[in-house]
This record gives structure tokens, sequence and C-alpha cells, in this order.
């Protein structure tokens, strides 16, 4: 870890609040250590900011171990920065040279309205999941967990889609700020296992439906959601969804009355 | 007020102590549930599970959390697994080893009851996360996957790659969103809690600050569920995540909640090392490894060597030869130990000096490098992006870093604490480790805790307790609200010169050399003169930027780091008070050839620490710990 | 159905079963014309045959259902798309996470490939009639019409671009439409894509090889 240290220009976005005009500011980052992460090396900027007095660039960030998908903006166009299957927590100063100008700019969409500086609401996500990204298992009432077999491959293409970490990146990354990789692989994740089943065609309507009434856009298979994606969520699951959607929208049964017993 | 340590422990055998009480406990009529309103504080795994449960129960439930999401909070980054007595492998386990091991693991200081209830119900949380959707790892014949861990003789760890922790967080937060869509859970998010309020000597509700307006707001309730997790950020550098924080429940041990055994902290042998001044925290490598990778570091003082230039006969394989017979796969606290006494000896190695060596060079020789790569793949590629080095080519370095804390409010059976009607659940409660932890315990009770027992006892609370309505007009509300906005308005005020980040880190420097992985009186007295002096400068000469009004990150980090510097006072005093090594509280005056010696005469209980105001000293009483089941004994791994 | 409709996945059903009708059209169209290559008696035969028959408007009124329908599941979609992304970034993406050109122009091409269809109706369907007879049955002389259009550098050239432009619009419609059908299964996505490339070029360049051919050879 003999670190060598590099200078940096940053052309930041800086708004200060959601109905701010906002706009980039350049700020030099002096003397980074090549071992440092993109958002240390953003910590040293901060603290010289806040000991002259300004607000430091607020930016989400929490585990900073790549999987609580709080961090990420964008830099130089690309959602987490330059590196694949990367958070930009985890993308390290080494993968920069001496002297590059970055530009850093908050996810855009207008589901994820800015709320400062490099710092998006994504709150939307929360309300897809709401809408049925669940399987309905109240507590205590579980039977054994070997009760039911689970084939490994069923059970590890459901991990795979589960691993969202829920960080936006699909939605900044795509020309249309479609959620659909999000939303597909949460539907994906539960479609494939036998306890999702019950829930599988309400699920599909629901969640596609909370996903266009959030204001995302479509999907047009450009890829960059995957591209972008930290944790490697496939397009598979996409096509896996608009499938779901297809056969439960054409299966749906109608709403019956209910009646009291008694 | 010796009796406030009620802990409530319900008499019987321990096997029927769980089972009696339940029966015991007072009910609420479906139709009354939801006339009934519950503050929970945190969304983790206990936070979420205790909201989903009592969203289903019927109860109106609140959930504050200071994330964006609830899929933020630092449940998500455990890696390992979760432990269940279930006995699939047909090893011989179940709940009393489970039981036994655990608080065996916990070096005798923790209580029995609840730590066998915790290993009772342990199995009926992998029925339950299953059900919902967790897609835990499977063999080929469809059933579920184990695999070990530390300390324990079977195999009882569940897991989900290495993002069990994630995995088992998005199914407990996908039932409490469940509840959001019925609309018994209301969610709100990027919400500090900053009070308690308590109203006839009953917790009544909280105050809170809103982070994106900077608003401060009242909410009222017939219970509050503090799960907020721990404190092990008190350090500065740690594996916890930037925002984890005590000031949730340092607010309410200011308002009467006791804080029990706070100098009980878990040190991880394996994280990545510090790098240099800019880092920001560390990272956890599993402990998995430590089944494949030999620890070393040169035999000689300063050897400043390449290591795969360092020959055999130069290495000091130092578990091995201090452990013959557990070798490098000792527990944490006594790996992290050694790896102190080794960096202590000038035979650390990086150039900070801190740091040992894992290495894998023997393992890849005797498996193949294919067989390494489809354990560890992972981890090892997370290793390289952090560091920039290959452990396939050289060792990895690594060293101990705070990680856990089993210190907490102190809570009793039912997870009450010292405040009626103030519940605290997960690693924000101090119940179940004692003064360690075992591997792949948290998440077990954080589930425990929100799913199974929580729902029965604020079930209890509620039907055996008169409440009086109130509302967030009432005098205790607005006293809280102004104190809060004191609080603020003192710290937007100072206009000091120096950032929140420089007190944090000088304070987790002094916490780290004299409360880390090895304490003694007079480190621990010199720790008791400098933190009141950095507070003092704290409130003196921080500075923070822009206004109250509206998202602030350094105010939000000021009101953490302000408690810190007194919560870390606290941790020294009880540390200090404590002449005895125990787990993770490692008196140097304390030890036989360089292992922990207990004082089971005069030490045997829990101390629980009373706030009596500003300024002034708290006052320490005492929970006695009897061992019914398993006997007192020492821990060797010689 | 009409929430099914009314969706983005929905629509994108419509865009995918439309753009593929026309997909399955132009390669027929393509493979058709390719007898200009036998003789203009075959190719004018080939176009009495298909025109004679009432079989052309129903076909003519699936095409122009399907056409109708992915210009307004199009125009549809792509408004609500660039309402969801009212900012682009200041700094385009130029490296790994870089996505084709040809997928992130689908609307533009569309629009060309529109006027395309549009003038090349207006071309050939509603241009000069030309009589021939074959075989002692009068029919249109629609080669004629062609080798002559075709004379034109401009034309030919306009033709080139444009066929181009279709190709690309195939190469990455075709397993975007079996995308949006939710037909993308894991081990088969990279096959599809390459046969939905495979398909895009054979049409492009079995289209373009009749100008060309037109132009340099057959004077």
């Amino acid at each position: 870890m003999a670190g060598k240290h590099i200078n940096l220009t940053l052309k930041v976005w800086r708004q200060k609040g959601p109905k701010d005009q906002g706009g980039f500011v350049e700020y030099h980052a002096k003397n980074v250590s090549e071992d440092a992460s993109f958002l240390e090396m953003l910590d040293a900027v901060n603290e010289e900011l806040v000991s002259k007095g300004d607000e430091p660039i607020a930016f989400d960030h929490d585990c900073r171990e790549g999987i609580c998908g709080a961090c990420g903006f964008v830099i130089d166009g690309e959602a987490h920065g330059r590196l694949k299957s990367t958070t930009v927590c985890q993308l390290h100063m080494r993968n920069f040279k001496d002297g590059e100008v970055l530009t850093l700019e908050p996810f855009r969409a207008q589901a994820f309205p800015v709320i400062k500086d490099l710092m998006v609401n994504r709150s939307a996500f929360d309300r897809i999941i709401s809408a049925g990204g669940y399987i309905s298992a109240n507590t205590g009432n579980a039977v054994d967990a070997n009760a039911v077999l689970i084939p490994k491959a069923d059970a590890d293409e459901a991990m795979s889609s589960a691993t969202c970490i829920g960080c936006g990146a699909c939605v900044a990354a795509c020309k249309n700020a479609s959620a659909a990789l999000f939303t597909s692989a949460k539907i994906s994740h539960m479609a494939l296992l036998p306890q999702g089943q019950v829930e599988r065609k309400e699920r599909a309507i629901r969640m596609v439906a909370a996903m266009d009434a959030e204001g995302f856009g479509s999907c047009t298979t450009t890829g960059a959601c995957e591209a972008a994606c930290p944790k490697d969520i496939q397009l598979t699951n996409i096509s896996r969804m608009n499938r779901e959607f297809f056969v439960a929208s054409a299966t749906k049964r109608p709403k019956h009355k209910d009646g009291g017993a008694g | 007020m010796a009796n406030k340590l009620d802990s409530k422990i319900p008499s019987g055998p321990i096997e029927s102590k769980w089972k009696n009480t339940k029966f015991g406990y007072k009910l609420v009529n479906p139709a009354n549930k939801r006339k009934h309103s519950v503050i929970v504080v945190g969304a983790g795994l206990a936070g979420a599970s205790a909201a989903a449960s009592l969203g289903e129960l019927g109860y109106k439930v609140k959930v504050f959390c200071q994330h964006e999401s609830p899929r933020r909070a630092h449940s998500v980054a455990a890696q390992g697994g979760i432990n269940a007595a279930k006995n699939y492998q047909n090893d011989g386990d179940s709940v009393y080893r489970l039981f036994y091991d655990t608080v065996k693991g916990g070096d005798f200081r923790a209580r029995e009851a609840n730590v066998y209830r915790l290993a009772e119900v342990s199995a009926n949380i992998i029925d339950q996360m299953v059900a919902q959707g967790v897609p835990f790892a499977r063999e080929y014949g469809g059933t579920l996957a184990n695999r070990s861990f530390g300390g324990a003789q079977v195999s009882r760890t569940f897991y989900a790659r290495g993002q069990t922790g994630q995995q088992l967080l998005l199914g407990a937060y996908s039932e409490m969103m469940r509840q959001v869509d019925t609309g018994n859970v209301e969610l709100r998010y990027r919400r500090e809690m900053l009070d308690l309020v308590i109203v006839d000597g009953k917790a009544r509700g909280i105050i809170v600050r809103n982070l994106l307006t900077g608003e401060i707001e009242s909410h009222e309730a017939d219970a509050v569920v503090l799960a907020t997790g721990g404190y092990s950020n008190v350090f500065f550098l740690s594996t916890n995540a930037m925002n984890c924080s005590a000031t949730a429940a340092w607010r309410a041990h200011k308002r009467g909640a006791y804080f029990a055994n706070p100098c009980y902290t878990q040190i991880h042998p394996t994280c990545i090392p510090v790098h240099g001044e800019n880092q920001s925290k560390l990272t956890l490598m599993s402990e998995s490894l430590r089944n494949d990778g030999r620890v070393w570091v040169p035999k000689a003082v300063g050897d400043k060597r390449h290591p795969n230039e360092i020959p055999e006969s130069e290495r000091d394989y130092y578990l091995e030869r201090v452990y013959p017979s557990f070798g490098n796969l000792a527990p944490r606290d006594v790996a992290s130990r050694q790896a102190k006494y080794r960096c202590d000896e000038g035979r650390g190695v990086n150039e900070t000096g801190k740091a040992v060596y894992l290495d894998f060079a023997d393992a890849i020789k005797r498996l193949g490098e294919d067989k390494i790569s489809e354990r560890y793949g992972n981890l090892f590629e997370m290793y390289d992006k952090i560091t920039g080095d290959n452990p396939y080519k050289m060792p990895m370095r690594i060293y101990p870093a705070p990680h856990y804390t089993m210190g907490g409010l102190w809570v009793d059976y039912n997870l009450e604490s010292t405040v009626p009607g103030l519940f605290v659940a997960g690693e924000a409660n101090f119940s179940d480790h004692g003064a360690n932890r075992l591997g792949a315990s948290a998440l077990m009770q954080g589930l425990a805790d929100g799913y199974f027992v929580l729902p029965y006892t604020i079930g209890n609370y509620l039907g055996g307790t008169k409440l009086e309505k109130v509302s967030t007009s009432n005098d205790a509300f607005k006293a809280a609200e102004d104190s809060v906005k004191n609080d603020v308005s003192k710290l937007m005020g100072i206009k000091g010169s120096r950032t929140v980040d420089s007190f944090h880190k000088e304070l987790g420097h002094i916490m780290w050399e004299y409360c880390g992985m090895g304490r003694n009186e007079q480190g621990l007295k010199k720790a008791l003169e400098l933190i009141p002096k950095l507070r003092e400068e704290f409130w003196h000469n921080v500075r923070l930027p822009g206004d109250a009004n509206y998202l602030n990150v350094e105010l939000e980090k000021a009101g953490r780091v302000a408690d810190f510097l007194e919560l870390g006072e606290l941790m020294c005093r009880d540390a200090l008070e404590r002449k005895e090594s125990c787990g993770g509280h490692f008196r140097e005056e304390y030890q036989v050839d360089g292992e922990a010696k207990r004082d089971d005469e005069k030490f045997c209980h829990v101390a629980a620490w009373e706030y009596t105001g500003e300024n002034k000293a708290e006052v320490r009483h005492q929970e006695e710990l009897t061992f019914e089941n398993v006997h007192l004994a020492t821990r060797s791994y010689k | 159905m009409s929430g099914f409709l009314g969706s983005t996945v929905g629509k994108k059903y419509l865009m995918g079963i439309s753009g593929l009708i026309w997909a399955g059209f132009v390669l027929a169209h393509m493979a058709g014309n390719l007898l200009i290559f036998v003789s203009h008696d075959a190719y004018n035969s080939y176009g009495h045959a298909l025109t004679s028959g009432n079989i052309i408007y129903v076909a003519e009124a699936v095409l122009v259902l399907a056409l109708l329908t992915h210009i307004y599941t199009a125009v549809s979609l792509t408004i609500h798309n660039r309402g969801a992304k009212q900012q682009a970034y200041a700094a385009p993406a130029k490296g790994a996470k870089k996505v084709s050109l040809a997928s992130r122009t689908m609307a533009a091409q569309g629009a060309l490939v529109l006027v395309f269809i549009i003038l090349h109706i207006i071309t050939f369907k509603y241009g000069v009639y030309y009589e021939t007879t074959v075989n002692g049955v009068v029919m249109r002389d629609l080669a004629k019409l062609m080798a002559e259009v075709f004379q034109s550098p401009a034309y030919v050239g306009w033709y080139v671009v444009c066929l181009i432009l279709l190709g690309f619009h195939l190469s990455h419609g075709v397993g975007s439409s079996f995308q949006s059908l939710g037909l993308m299964e894991g081990t088969y996505r990279q096959l599809w894509k390459k046969l939905s490339c495979a398909y895009a070029a054979i049409v492009a360049l079995g289209f373009i090889a009749q100008p060309l051919y037109l132009f340099f050879f057959a004077h």
C-alpha cells in the first residue's frame, strides 16, 4: 500500500435545495492518496471547505462497503464512476491519474428530485416495494424451513436478483430514467421462489403500476442499467418482469364480494 | 432505587421460562389494538421486524429512521450468517447447546434466561425468514445449507452468499413495507431522534429532527421501542457505517434509562488496516478466512522486507505458536489481542507498523488457486479493490478494528428499560452476548427481539398499564422540544475553528489508545482527564457552517460527536471500575500469561449506570448474575 | 387488459409485436426483391402475383395498423421518457459504462426510417406506371421504374444511408422486442442478441445490393 499522491480538479454540481437552481463549482483536490476511496477524497475536500466556513458538498453515503446502497452520484457521465460492478464508495483513487478533471453530478431523474448537491431523494423505490414487493408471511406462522424444497439453481437465481442494493444507479444511467431493472429484480426474486407464488400475479401488476406512477421512464433495452449496476443485476430480470406482467394481466381474475360469517 | 434493576427473570426451569411467561402475559383484544400506538426508532433488523410484527397485530406503528430508506440500516453489512439451533446437519446441535455456547462465548457475563430464550426462538427465525422469501444458500437436494463459524463445534450458520445481513434486512424490510401498504405502519424517513419524552414516569414519545428541513417534531405514542444499534463509532474508525451513532440511546439514557456494561466492546481481528489520515472507516474481512489463512509477523523487529522474501525460518506464526490446539481459529477477542501484542513489540508490518499478515500461500499450494477462489473469491476481490494488492500473490495485511458493542441500554427480561414503556432491541440493548459476542449471533438476536419477543412483551405492557391520553401539546413535549432546539442553536452558535471530524478523530484516538483492546488503570485515568477537556473544547471551538433550517450534515455529526464525548467517558469509567478481564474487556492488570482473568467473586454482575445530571458523576448499579445451568469456568484455547 | 395497454410494459409489448411484424415484412420484401438479380421479368411477375389477389389488402391493412401502432407507442413512450429524464448529464459517459449508439438513438432512427418509408411508397407504389407483358400477361413494369430511379447517384446514396439506418434500427429492435415480450432468458440471451444483429445485417445488405447493382451494372 505504498501510496502515491495525485491532484485532481473537480467540477461539482452544487444545489442548495430542491427548488434552487444548481450549477457547477470547481474545486481542487490536492495531494490525494491513491489508497483513499473516492468518498474519502471528497471528505478531505469537505474538511477544507468546512474549516474555511463554507458548506461541505452533500452526498449520501453510509456503510462504505458497497452494500447499503446509500452512496451514488455520477462521475464523468457514469453512475458510480468508471469501474464496473463497483459502488462509488469502493472506487479507489488509484483508478485516477494525476491532473484529471472530473465532473460530478447527482443522479438525474424526475422521480429522484435533488435534495442538495449530489444527494437525491430515492424514496420512490420504497413506494414501489410497498406496492407488493413482499411475500405476506405473518410472524410465527411459518412452516419448517426445510418443508419446502427449493432447487439450488432456483435459489441461486433468486439470490442473484435479490442482491440489488437499491442504489438507483440503474435509473441514473438510463437515458429514460427507467426503474425497470430495480422493479424487475424484486419481481424476479419472488417469482422464482415457491413462497412467492401466491401473490405472484398481483405483485407483478401492482409493482409495474407503482413504477409507472412514480414517473420513471420505460425500458428501451439500452443496457445502460446493467453496465452501471454495482451488483451485476442482469437485464434478463426485465424480460422476466414483462412476461410476468403480461401473463398476470391476461389471466387476472375478477374481484368477488366477501360476506360476513355468523 | 436499587429495585429499578429488577430483571424480572421468571421462575421455573430454564426450558419453560419463556413458555410460561408468555402464557402469563396480558393480552390486548383485537379491537383495542388499533387504539394503541407504538413508536419504533431505527429500522434495521430489530426495528423493522418489530414494526412488521406489531403492525400485523393491528397496533398503530410509527417508524423513524435517520436514513433515506430503512434498507440502508447497517444490519445490511453483516456478511457471514445467522445461527440457529436447527440441527439440520444431524451433528448434535440443540437449543441447549446454542444456549451453552453463547453463555460461555460471552465469558459468563450474560443473563442465562435471556440467552436461553434467544436459542429457543432461533429456529423460528429461520422458518420465518424462509417464508418471507429470503434466498438462503441451498444444497442440490433443495434443503438449506449450513456453514461452520468461529468457536462452535457444530454447523449451525445459515447464509446467503456473503450478504446474509442484507438478505435478512430486506426480508424484514419487505414485511414492514407490507404493513406500510396496509396502513398500520407509518414510515418517517430522515428523522433523527434527539430526545425521549416522559409523561407521568412513562415513555410517551420522542422528539426528532427532520434532517431535510431542520424542523423539530414531536411524536406521541403509548410505548417507544429503540432499535438504534451500537456505538462502535465512538472509536471514529470502526467497521460501523458512517451514520451509526449512540445518540438515540444516549438521549434516552439522559432521561433515565440505565446504560449497562458500556465497556464491553468487540474488536474484530480481521479488518483491512488503516492506510492514512484520510481514512473514514474500516472494512471487515470475514472471519471464515482464518480457516485457510495463516497469521504471521516477521521474527525480527523492524524487518521491512517484502513478505515473499522473508524465509519460513524468519516468520513467527504466533497464533499457532501460542495456541497450538486452536491455532489460527482462536476466538475473536484472543486473536485481536495477540495481533496487538505483536505490533506493540515492533514486529507489525505495513508503513504504519499496525498490521499482520494473513497468508494463503500454503493453502494455495495445498488446494490450488481455483479451490481458494471458489471459497473466498469475492473477499479476495474486495480486498484487491480496496488495497490494490492481489492476495493470491502476496499475503493480506490485516489488523483488528472495533466492530460491535455488547454493552447498551439495560433491559429486563421483557426488553423494557428502566424507563417504563421504553423497550430496547437489537445491538442497542445489552442483554444477550455478555462480554463477547459469537460470530453470526447479532442477526439472530436482532430478529429474535423484533419478531418473537417484543410483540409479546409490548402487548403485556399495553394490556396491563393504565395510559392516559397524551398529546404533543403536553408540557413535557414542549419542554423536550425546547431543550432540543436549545442544543441545536447552542451548537450553531459556537462558531469556533475546528471541524466536527477533527474532534471525533481525536476522541477516537483516545478511546482506541486507552479503552481499546487493552486497558489499564493508568491509561483509563488518563483518558478520563483527556475526554472532559476535549468535550470542553468541543463546546467552545467547534465550527458548523450553514444553518439549522435545512439539511446540514455537519450539524448532524456534531450532535452525535457531542454524545460520543459523554459516552466515551462513561465507557472509560466502566472499564476502570470493572477490575477484571472478561471477553472484550481486557484489563492488562488482570491476566494470566496474556489471557483474560475473570473475577467471579466481585464482578459476576451487570454494571448499569444511572445518569444524574450534567457534569455530575453517574451512579453505578449492579444486577447480580447467577449461573444455574452453565457453570462458571475459565475459557482456554491453548 | 386496459391497465395492461396503459402501462409502459404493455406499450412495449405493442411496440415489440408491431416491430416484429415489420421486421418480418422487410425480410420478405428484401428476399422477393432479390429477383431483380434474376431478371426484370421474374421481378415483375413476382410483383404482379403479390398484388393480384385480395390478400394484398389484408397484408397492407396489417402493415399499416402495425406501423401506426409502432409510431403511436414510440411517440407516446418517447414523450413519457423525456419527461422522466429532463436533464441529461453535462459530461456524457465515455468509458466502460457507455452503451451502443444504435440503442441510444432508436427514436431518431425510427423517425428517419418513417420518412424513408413514406418517400419510398410515393416513389414506387404511386410512381410512374410503366407496363410490360410477361408470358402474355400485362402487368406493371416496376423493374423499369426501379432501374430508372437508381440511375441517380443522389437517390442511390440516400437509399444506402437509409437502409444502413434501417439495419441499425433492426439490430437493436429485433432483440429488444424479444426482451420486451419477455422471451430473453439467461443462457440464450447472447445468442438472441447475435441473431438480431445478423438479421439486421442480412436485411440491410440484401436491400443495399439492389440499388448498387442497378446503378453500377444494369445500364
